[in-house]
């Protein structure tokens, strides 16, 4: 479905590459976590892929999305995929509502954008998906900055299901969460994955959390995908240096939810 | 949650009426002279003075002058003017519509000119439209008011005689309600026109700093990750956010717009409410002169309650107090 | 301090302070003097126009050649000695015509007075009593003499204020406009800072009162303060300047009460930051009376606000005394700029076309605001890391 040919970005003010030569590919139906530290280019990939590089930032490379390379593509042809095809829960959806609008407003406005649903057709399904991710439908009306933390997460997730996209990007959804509640939303992203037959890209530096829901996982450092693999065999067997070093870190957490508290220490 | 914040904005209004109307009472009835010839003008005879004090009830204590009249004032019953010797009400309504106008269309035509310069500004910023923007702005919202409107007097009305010197209508006014509006127009264009250019650069100068800040943030990117065309973006998330403090700020701007107004209308030698209250004040014509402040101060205050409702209703964050963060 | 004084804003300053004390007193005469015709142009201006000639005349008349256009006023005025019995005849002689200005007889010593505006001499000598009667008497370019017939001695002046005059022209009084600008500087200047200073200094008091001693005071402060500005300003100080009194101290009290509001709100900010900082924390630990930390403590804290404050006010209350003078709300024995410009604006300067009443002080109000709003933004620059990087105790 995505398949990234080594993509290489470097921002305007910046001398080294955000980065470097990534390739991967994500196959349909498949939860993949992208992982690494901060500055390590996790969100640039995401930015990549929507075509939200900031002006000056240099690319090249090949994005291809269902065999079409959008890597280059104008905005008047990105607007077709955004959302539609491919849409975004971002990183601190703290920020990612306009204060001013209602959440009922935000998830209306891209059913009329898109999908062309308005009125009451599109007021019913504003309330499955607001169900659908288990916040109540009074919710709707509320303004972002009544909603938690909690509450605001799972109306992005709402809102990013809202044109029934085939990819998913979900950046750091959970950062800032308490642990209860990062739970609860991976369960929803794993559930709706099933559901829907979404593809879902994870990008996180929290590299148990990630081997605790995705298939495959890449892990990146300094702009470059150092390695990738399924979940079980990269946490069980890392091939690299820089992959070990997370695994000991993260052996050192008690919730470790692969349960290999007694390997490989 | 709500009931509560209008209702302190309410009576913080209402306490600025109670002390604009102590004070209207105090500088007419308290001021140095003989209080009788604050109410009754001074060339009159003796005999009649001692009636009308009678009649007014000025032998009466201070206290209950002072209630007659608050209720007076509350009902608008403002006496008759020395100068004209007709109900200063009557005065009063047949400026009003002159000022109304004057105040409302240089406010809107100016704000609207500003805000979309100052959207078009910070679309192309580093450009030439920026800087164009910024520079004029800068200049002619430094310039004393009355200056650059004796100057654009002078220019375009004596020496490229396009607009006239003087007044609201021609004398005698022509016949015709279409003509009348038109010489009408024709009166009023140099005073809005002047207002309107001395006022944009404040209007641009603030949108664009409001946009420029409001484009940078995450939710605009998020809107535009949606999907969400140019056009949407702009107008229907990042101008939509910086809405509140646009109207707020349009709606504080009246307060001096009244003191614009009355430089304006003297230059322009127009009828309205601030020549009526030069006239009364140079010609110490305490009737027309008090009802004329109480007019001006009302209309102030009530500009500045309703910009806190609107801001209220157009920015919820205010309206619903709480925030679960 | 040095950086400051070479600012050309400070510059400019200084200069203009110098020239509004000095000038004056160098200078003879006083600006409501009366130098020439009204609204008589700049004498750079048009010179299409005469410029202001005299002809000092004596028995034998005078004579001379006119190419321009006629003047404004036409005036002789003197004394003529003659024997009691000849007649005096006093004749203007035009390319075109001859005119009898004056016939005198049985006496010896006449004064003359002879002016073309007056409409009895217009009509002694049959010019229409509209209009300028000195046009008449100049009706075209040539050669134009003034005979005096059996005169003994006379020494007569003929004035001929031209259209042009002066630096700057005339106003509608015949008074030179460069001297009335010139005067205007210390009214403009002394109202504007006067004002300013006594506003900033109830701001400081009232400021310092809200911020430290708090509770009931600080709330009455701040409910006044809210008040204050909720009133419009122009119209309360419309009221009081022409219910009061429009004389020079009053305009600055006036002017006063309602601008310190500003002020009042930066101290009191200020203050409320600075209370609980530890270090006078640790000055009241040590027993430090209120009235000391007060005064050896807060206020000296609050003079670079205080002095950016002062100089950003300035152009305010400058302006606001021109409103209030444009309006004729001013003193009219006071020359000021803005009164310059309401006797511009009432009395006709509008109808003549006489920008050079407008110009000269509309753009010294400018000016002047200008000059201290740059010195105003310069103190401030010089506050702003002060403020942020100094008091980390």
């Amino acid at each position: 479905m995505l398949d990234i040919r080594e993509l290489c970005v470097q921002y305007r003010d910046s001398q080294r590459h955000a980065v470097s030569s990534a390739s991967f590919s994500l196959d349909k139906g498949s939860f993949t976590g992208l992982v690494g530290e901060s500055g390590s280019g996790k969100s640039t990939i995401i930015n990549a892929i929507l075509g939200l590089l900031p002006v000056g930032a240099a690319s090249s490379g090949e994005i291809y999305f269902n065999g079409e390379n959008i890597l280059h593509l104008s905005d008047a042809e990105l607007r077709k995929i955004r959302w539609k095809k491919i849409s975004l829960v971002p990183q601190g959806a703290l920020n990612s509502f306009t204060p001013v609008l209602s959440i009922g407003r935000h998830i209306a406005e891209v059913l009329r954008v898109h999908m062309n649903i308005t009125g009451n057709p599109a007021q019913q399904k504003i309330s499955s998906l607001l169900g659908s991710v288990g916040l109540d439908t009074n919710i709707r009306d509320r303004y972002p900055h009544e909603l938690s933390g909690g509450q605001k997460q799972r109306a992005a997730i709402a809102l990013a299901l809202a044109c029934s996209p085939s990819l998913l990007l979900a950046d750091e959804p959970t950062t800032a969460l308490d642990v209860v509640t990062q739970s609860g939303i991976l369960k929803l992203l794993a559930t709706l994955r099933k559901e829907m037959g979404l593809t879902v890209l994870l990008v996180t530096h929290d590299l148990p959390m990630a081997a605790s829901v995705c298939d495959e996982l890449l892990v990146m450092k300094d702009g470059i995908i150092v390695e990738k693999d399924y979940s079980k065999n990269l946490v069980l067997h890392p091939k690299e240096a820089y992959t070990k070093k997370l695994i000991a870190a993260m052996m050192m957490l008690p919730n470790n939810c692969d349960g290999e508290k007694d390997s490989e220490k | 949650m709500r009931r509560s914040w209008l209702l302190r904005r309410i009576v913080s209004s209402l306490i600025v009426l109670a002390v604009v109307l102590v004070l209207n009472f105090i500088l007419f009835r308290i001021m140095p002279g003989d209080a009788v010839s604050t109410i009754i003008d001074p060339n009159f005879s003796p005999e009649a003075k001692a009636r009308l004090r009678q009649l007014y009830g000025l032998d009466k204590p201070i206290l209950q002058q002072f209630f007659i009249y608050i209720k007076q004032m509350l009902t608008f019953r403002f006496g008759l003017s020395f100068l004209s010797r007709r109900p200063v009400w009557d005065e009063l309504i047949s400026r009003l519509p002159s000022t109304m106008v004057l105040m409302s269309s240089s406010m809107i035509l100016s704000a609207v000119l500003g805000i979309w310069l100052g959207i078009r500004a910070a679309l192309n910023r580093g450009k030439f439209t920026e800087r164009l923007v910024l520079r004029a702005g800068a200049v002619t919202s430094s310039f004393p008011s009355f200056f650059i409107q004796l100057v654009l007097l002078m220019l375009f009305a004596r020496t490229f005689k396009i607009f006239p010197l003087r007044g609201s209508l021609s004398v005698p006014p022509p016949s015709g309600v279409i003509e009348v509006v038109a010489d009408y127009v024709w009166h009023m264009a140099l005073p809005v026109l002047s207002l309107t250019v001395m006022g944009f650069g404040g209007w641009a100068l603030y949108v664009r700093n409001l946009m420029v800040r409001a484009l940078g943030e995450d939710y605009v990117l998020m809107a535009k990750a949606r999907g969400l065309s140019e056009h949407d973006v702009v107008y229907g998330h990042a101008f939509r956010t910086i809405l509140p403090p646009i109207l707020t700020i349009l709606l504080m701007s009246v307060p001096g717009l009244v003191s614009g107004a009355v430089i304006t209308e003297s230059v322009f030698s127009l009828h309205g409410v601030g020549t009526f209250l030069l006239e009364a004040v140079s010609g110490n014509d305490y009737p027309s002169a008090g009802a004329a402040f109480y007019l001006l101060a009302l209309i102030t205050v009530t500009c500045n309650l309703l910009a806190d409702i609107v801001y209220g209703v157009v920015d919820p964050r205010v309206r619903i107090e709480g925030h679960n963060e | 301090m040095k950086n400051f004084l070479k600012r050309r804003s400070v510059i400019a300053f200084i200069i203009t302070c110098l020239l509004g004390m000095f000038a004056p007193m160098l200078m003879s005469g006083y600006p409501s003097d009366i130098v020439g015709a009204p609204f008589s142009r700049p004498i750079w201006w048009n010179t299409q126009l005469p410029a202001s000639c005299e002809f000092n005349v004596t028995a034998e008349g005078v004579s001379f050649e006119w190419t321009k256009l006629p003047p404004a006023i036409f005036s002789l005025n003197g004394q003529v000695r003659a024997e009691a019995k000849k007649e005096v005849n006093i004749i203007w002689q035009t390319p075109q015509k001859k005119y009898l200005l004056s016939s005198l007889k049985g006496q010896n010593v006449y004064w003359i007075n002879i002016d073309a505006r007056d409409m009895v001499f217009k009509q002694s000598i049959g010019v229409p009593l509209i209009g300028n009667g000195a046009a008449h008497l100049f009706p075209c370019a040539g050669k134009y003499s003034l005979i005096i017939q059996n005169a003994d001695t006379a020494s007569l002046k003929l004035m001929l204020p031209g259209g042009r005059q002066e630096l700057l022209g005339t106003d509608q009084r015949g008074r030179d406009v460069l001297w009335l600008l010139i005067y205007g500087i210390r009214t403009s200047l002394v109202i504007g800072i006067a004002a300013t200073l006594i506003a900033c200094l109830l701001g400081l008091g009232f400021g310092l009162a809200a911020g430290y001693i708090g509770g009931i005071t600080d709330a009455l402060v701040m409910r006044t303060v809210d008040v204050l500005l909720s009133i419009p300003t122009l119209p309360i100080l419309m009221v009081l300047a022409g219910i009061w009194g429009k004389g020079l101290w009053q305009l600055v009290l006036i002017l006063s009460i309602f601008s310190w509001m500003g002020t009042a709100r930066s101290v009191r900010s200020m203050v409320l930051t600075v209370r609980e900082s530890p270090w006078i924390e640790s000055l009241k630990a040590l027993g430090a009376k209120r009235s000391y930390i007060l005064w050896r403590h807060l206020v000296p804290e609050t003079a670079p606000i205080m002095l950016a404050n002062i100089a950003l006010g300035v152009p305010g209350a400058i302006l606001s005394e021109a409103g209030l003078a444009f309006l004729g709300l001013s003193d009219p024995r006071l020359i000021s700029w803005g009164r310059m410009l309401h006797e511009a604006h009432s009395f006709g300067a509008f109808t003549e076309g006489a920008w050079w009443l407008l110009l000269p002080p509309g753009i010294g109000i400018v000016a002047v605001c200008l000059i201290f709003m740059d010195m105003g933004r310069y103190l401030e620059e010089q506050i702003d890391p002060r403020l942020s990087g100094d008091k980390n105790a």
